[in-house]
């Protein structure tokens, strides 16, 4: 079983987090909160995210999983107003998600589960630098990258002790250097890499301009970027692959 | 599919420079106008009639939805029309530049206004146009003209060249067109959009040569949106189309185990195809040399552009390459889906000044098509291996390649590889 209410502007933040990857994917509907684990097609971005029962205003379930069409359930959280509250109930007999807000009823078919693309393992990347930096500033750097580039170059300097993005485009260079200063925290170990914009743009999207963003970077290997949401209440991990440079 | 999307802005006075280039380039080619000229006087009776067997229709794009309309046709009646259509044969003929203009040359576009929309039209001058588009042989017609034809060149980067020009005033056939019956089976049926027909044509054996004709004449699509296509925009519409479709076919295929680079010449352009395993991706950088037809100042610097696509392909029109970018993508995703493998693939183009006027896309299609079906490629260790292992037949460095293009930059990696 499944039931819950949650505030409107809740549920769309978290099902934006997850729709800029796929269309389609798994919850899981545990006893503690909801799990979502998802990679795009071109098994480039993943995302790993958690909203807990707290995060709700009210929750129950025991350990469901259902199959859903994310863009129609983003479509349907979309109708009501951020500070609304949605009620979800799953029905178990007919494997329909019941939607109400505010007298609107709308029933949501759900799709098999087993047809949705295999949910991915978190691969187990030892990172070299850990740099901790606000939302506002990853923003900052994608929109300016994508001004002159379509990828973007991720990268600590060990020595200098600073995490520094750069983009090369057909005439026009970005450059952006951040020190301990203008970070949160920052562990350097020698990384860098490099990713798409296109990729990373739409990560950027999903994540608060005041969230605290811990980003693991290495040598030519995927970063993870994490985040809390809901107020502490649920948490967001994107996993980006990097474009190879060297062979 | 939306037709604005492969409309482009189209300068007349470069149209007018590029044929001024290539006058200058050969004068030869002026000298064949003349006799162009010649040869129309004779075949053409007192009464302007002129029966003809046209192969092959031309929609201009000028003033759309009221655009200019033709039928072509060969002004030598003794020549066998099928050689004047634009086909895959003209490479397999070594068809020249030259031979290609002449060919053209020797072709009337007799012409009328007309509007796009074409439902139902199947009588006078557009229904004559459209009987020619859809039957498998050239058909014989019959011609009213208004007047002595313009003699002309026209030239594009994507359509293939036209010659002379001469008002219609009507246009009759005098055979019975022979139509193929899956032709038919996409006419008849005004309930099928026009991507699924074009792709229907391509799996029964159409080149995309026949089916960008057919689009061309408005004979595919759901009834009310049947109009007429400039010639320009169906060619970049068929090859976008039916590379879709190639492409959804290799989605889940395996990758190719190999880097390889093929290697082909035709009319001057030089064609490198680098297929690497991974997932599909593709490029097309061009390199114009200085003094080539698209970069006319020739102490000026190599030209560069370049487009991309990543597994789920683009959501816009191209921006640097047009119909040159759909024309080699098909080429690739055709070699790719005969051996039901995937790929990151790279595809530089050079055109050299030996390239001294346009012929079309089709040159592109052939010359990368004909890539694969002759000799072996080289095999590299690495992507980046086999870019480094050009980067001395390239005009330009490998840092300036880089800066343009994409993949040189980098190769997209799966978490998997992790």
């Amino acid at each position: 079983m499944f039931k819950a209410i949650v505030r409107a502007e809740r549920l769309q933040s978290t099902l934006d987090s997850v729709g800029v990857l796929v269309d389609e994917c798994k919850i899981h509907l545990d006893e503690g909160g909801i799990e979502i684990r998802a990679v795009d097609p071109a098994n480039v971005g993943m995302v790993d995210l958690s909203l807990d029962a707290d995060a709700f205003e009210s929750y129950e379930a025991d350990g469901g999983l259902i199959g859903v069409n994310l863009v129609r359930l983003q479509d349907i959280a979309g109708m009501a107003d951020s500070d609304q509250l949605v009620e979800l109930e799953l029905d178990e007999e007919t494997r329909k998600l019941h939607i109400s807000i505010d007298g609107l009823e709308y029933t949501l078919a759900l799709i098999d589960p087993e047809s949705i693309r295999e949910e991915p393992d978190l691969p187990d990347l030892d990172l070299s630098s850990t740099i901790v930096i606000e939302g506002r500033d990853i923003d900052r750097a994608v929109t300016a990258a994508d001004m002159v580039s379509d990828h973007i170059e991720l990268g600590v300097d060990e020595a200098d002790g600073v995490f520094y993005v750069k983009a090369e485009g057909d005439t026009d260079d970005v450059h952006l250097e951040l020190d301990g200063d203008d970070l949160i925290d920052l562990v350097a170990g020698e990384a860098s890499s490099l990713f798409s914009l296109d990729y990373l743009q739409d990560m950027n999207k999903a994540i608060p301009k005041d969230a605290e963003v811990t980003m693991e970077l290495g040598e030519e290997f995927p970063v993870k970027l994490h985040f809390d949401i809901a107020e502490g209440e649920g948490a967001v991990t994107y996993m980006l692959a990097p474009r190879i440079q060297s062979n | 599919m939306r037709l604005e999307e492969f409309i482009e802005d189209f300068e007349r006075d470069e149209a007018a420079d590029r044929r001024r280039l290539a006058r200058e380039k050969s004068y030869e080619i002026t000298d064949h106008l003349d006799d162009v000229e010649q040869q129309f006087e004779r075949v053409v009776q007192g009464d302007s009639l002129f029966g003809s067997t046209a192969p092959e229709i031309f929609v201009g794009r000028s003033n759309y939805p009221d655009v200019s309309t033709g039928l072509l046709s060969p002004m030598d009646r003794e020549a066998d029309a099928a050689q004047f259509a634009t086909s895959g044969e003209w490479y397999q003929q070594g068809l020249g530049v030259e031979e290609v203009l002449q060919r053209r040359t020797g072709l009337l576009n007799s012409t009328r206004s007309a509007q796009v929309n074409v439902r139902d039209v199947w009588d006078g001058f557009v229904g004559v146009q459209r009987e020619v588009a859809i039957a498998d042989q050239p058909v014989d017609v019959e011609l009213g003209l208004d007047g002595s034809p313009e003699i002309d060149l026209s030239l594009d980067d994507i359509s293939t060249p036209t010659g002379p020009r001469a008002r219609a005033t009507d246009a009759t056939l005098a055979e019975n067109p022979s139509v193929p019956r899956a032709v038919e089976k996409t006419l008849e049926d005004d309930d099928w959009q026009a991507e699924g027909a074009m792709t229907y044509l391509y799996r029964r054996g159409f080149d995309v040569y026949e089916i960008n004709t057919i689009l061309s004449a408005g004979a595919l699509g759901r009834g009310r949106n049947r109009r007429l296509v400039p010639t320009r925009w169906s060619i970049t519409a068929v090859d976008d189309t039916v590379g879709q479709y190639l492409r959804g076919s290799i989605r889940n295929a395996p990758s190719i185990d190999e880097v390889q680079v093929w290697y082909n010449e035709y009319m001057a352009n030089d064609y490198w195809i680098i297929l690497a395993p991974g997932n599909w991706e593709f490029e097309l950088v061009e390199l114009k040399a200085p003094g080539s037809i698209w970069n006319p100042d020739g102490g000026g610097e190599y030209y560069m552009a370049a487009d991309s696509e990543g597994y789920t392909g683009r959501d816009s029109y191209v921006d640097e390459t047009s119909g040159a970018y759909y024309a080699s993508r098909l080429a690739v995703l055709e070699r790719l889906a005969d051996i039901d493998r995937q790929a990151t693939c790279l595809v530089i183009r050079h055109a050299s000044d030996g390239y001294w006027a346009p012929v079309g896309v089709w040159q592109i299609r052939e010359g990368i098509r004909h890539a694969f079906e002759e000799g072996q490629p080289a095999v590299a260790e690495t992507f980046h291996d086999a870019v480094r292992g050009l980067a001395g037949e390239l005009p330009v460095s490998l840092g300036a390649l880089r800066r343009k293009s994409e993949l040189v930059t980098g190769v997209q990696s799966q978490l998997a590889d992790f």
